[in-house]
């Protein structure tokens, strides 16, 4: 795998080196090197069953690789707990909405705030928590979700519920985020506002992001890292990526897999 | 998935009414009445509010809470009491206080273990709690006494209640409207909601950096300081404590006080109470004779019956009933909504 830039390259943010993750007899990541650079904009290709929400699971710490090591922002923290490594700076959403929809869309995004600054354990009321509350409120806006602030998230449309996603991965204001197909189930509308969201997100924030959607992916990323069957088997410009036959192949459904 | 909960505002104008028609009842009611529906409904409240608590705002399904409570009880009385009935070891405010630490301690040590288990299996190893508490118990009678600790001292503030009954009712009603008061203003802390967190998605709060198992830990040391409250109220209630009334049938009984009031609102622990002691003293007079079929010596089955019918009509309960009706009554201001509203077209 090659490098893009071929002039000074910053330490990367993330290193997965040989990393491997098998369920039982299902070896779902093989052997995968990454790197990804600070303020990198990165989109993570491949069919179902391709091993890429395993490598999110992997480098938010979810579960531990069987083998290899992950650094995070220069640090091994291949066996450091999914909590500690948010703490890091790192933010993740998931393929399938993961939000409290028993609480209102305030409380959602105050509590994804309040998950990096510390006294998680404090006892005062938390409605007078201002600057947490303040940011919490500002992400609602950001997101159009301002209107609903007091609804239960149970009450929102798939659409909206998405958007919180990504509204509670931004609000810890993550140095890397990782974004799990956020496109998923959006109307045409919805995801036109979407891309708009991450091509204008800060430019210091590092992008990971799973996506199926082409539109969205190939817009959004200058790198593409393509999976399939738990490795990595083509990296490149979102132009290479769309002139790519393995990539045509495999998205066409063709039973053949090619040879790039 | 949980059915409708989400974090409410105490409902101030319900609960001043409901306080202020407990502090006249003992104008109106007999003593007895005072003492076996009233101030029972008060303490066992008590204790189904540390269950519902857990499983309303932590999605933790308790069997424990009675373990607990009989901890609680079983310290109090063992303080108070120097063995054999001498006179009372230890002042019973200080007792008191010891019984509730020890209480919470435990709950505390229990919890870190329990709070790695989830559903089915959480229920299961605070159920083994409970019942490891009651064979100890029985079995250690240095502690227990043989076949309880009776003629427990209690503290003065609650008088002598064989005289007069109304000052352990005012006692009981006080500490249980506190016992409201602080869950409920706990569940709208940074440290309640990051509960209703776990509650929902515990994966993605530990994806947001917060520490699941403590804030499990946690609220099960709460939840535990709260069944103590109850445990050491049952003494004041019984003026004694038995192995037998922290046994198994006990921790069901607690069970289906909380879900016969609504595992999802705490009001309901004390609306299950209340109805649970009036069924429990009265069902023998309302149950018909009826040949070797029906007889007042089957009230048990009244109460099942009871029970059966009530969760079937509601999941949430008397409560659930309660909310039920007054949404009929009321024109829906805003759409409650358990299924999702219908999206408009874009």
């Amino acid at each position: 795998m090659a490098a893009t830039a071929t002039h000074e390259e910053p330490a990367p943010i993330l290193r997965l080196t040989g990393i491997d993750r098998r369920f039982g007899g299902v070896h779902a990541v093989r052997g995968v090197d990454l790197q990804v650079r600070p303020g990198e904009r990165r989109a993570v290709l491949g069919p179902n069953g391709a091993g890429k929400t395993t490598v999110f699971n992997l480098i938010s710490g979810e579960f531990p690789p069987s083998a290899g090591r992950v650094e995070l922002f220069g640090l091994d923290v291949t066996t450091l707990p999914a909590r500690k490594r948010a703490r890091l700076g790192l933010s993740r959403t998931f393929q399938t909405s993961r939000l409290f929809a028993g609480l209102s869309v305030e409380d959602n995004l105050y509590l994804a705030a309040l998950g990096v600054s510390a006294g998680h354990l404090r006892l005062v009321p938390s409605g007078k928590d201002g600057t947490l509350r303040a940011a919490a409120r500002a992400m609602a806006e950001r997101i159009g979700l301002d209107t609903r602030l007091d609804d239960l998230v149970m009450d929102l449309s798939h659409g909206e519920q998405r958007q919180l996603e990504v509204g509670m991965a931004l609000v810890a204001e993550p140095k890397l985020l990782m974004l799990d197909e956020p496109a998923a189930g959006l109307s045409r509308a919805e995801r036109v506002r979407l891309t708009e969201t991450l091509i204008g997100l800060d430019e210091d924030i590092t992008l990971i992001l799973i996506e199926h959607d082409m539109d969205v992916a190939l817009r959004v990323a200058k790198w593409v890292t393509m999976m399939h069957d738990g490795r990595v088997i083509v990296e490149g410009t979102p132009d290479e990526i769309r002139a790519n036959q393995t990539v045509h192949d495999l998205y066409l459904g063709s039973g053949l897999i090619a040879h790039a | 998935m949980n059915p409708t909960v989400s974090t409410r505002r105490i409902a101030w104008p319900a609960l001043i009414a409901v306080v202020a028609l407990a502090a006249i009842a003992p104008l109106l009611v007999s003593d007895f009445f005072l003492s076996a529906i009233l101030t029972k409904a008060l303490w066992l409240g008590i204790a189904a509010a540390s269950l519902i608590f857990l499983a309303a705002y932590g999605g933790m399904v308790s069997l424990a809470q009675v373990g607990i409570y009989g901890i609680a009880g079983m310290a109090y009385a063992n303080l108070v009491l120097a063995d054999g009935g001498a006179a009372a070891a230890v002042n019973p405010y200080l007792a008191l206080v010891a019984a509730l630490l020890i209480a919470t301690l435990v709950g505390l040590g229990f919890g870190w273990i329990a709070a790695r288990s989830e559903g089915i299996y959480f229920l299961m190893i605070t159920l083994a709690f409970s019942v490891l508490v009651y064979y100890f118990f029985s079995q250690v009678t240095g502690l227990s006494g043989f076949g309880g600790i009776n003629s427990v001292d209690l503290p003065g503030i609650v008088g002598s209640p064989e005289q007069d009954p109304l000052p352990r009712y005012l006692v009981t009603l006080v500490v249980a409207v506190l016992v409201f008061l602080g869950l409920g203003v706990l569940s709208r802390t940074a440290f309640g909601l990051g509960m209703q967190g776990v509650r929902d998605e515990p994966a993605r709060m530990r994806a947001l950096g917060f520490d699941v198992t403590l804030h499990r830990t946690l609220a099960f040391g709460i939840a535990a300081f709260v069944a103590g409250i109850a445990g050491v109220l049952s003494v004041f209630y019984n003026t004694r404590i038995t192995p037998g009334s922290i046994n198994l049938a006990q921790t069901i009984d607690v069970l289906i006080v909380a879900v016969i009031g609504g595992l999802y609102r705490l009001e309901g622990a004390w609306l299950g109470a209340l109805t649970y002691a009036l069924i429990d003293n009265y069902s023998r007079e309302w149950v018909p004779e009826v040949g070797n079929v029906l007889g007042p010596a089957r009230f048990n089955t009244l109460i099942g019956v009871l029970f059966l019918i009530i969760v079937l009509a509601s999941p949430g309960g008397l409560i659930g009933i309660a909310e039920q009706l007054s949404r009929k009554v009321k024109t829906p201001r805003r759409a409650p909504a358990p299924m999702p509203a219908p999206q408009t077209v874009d």
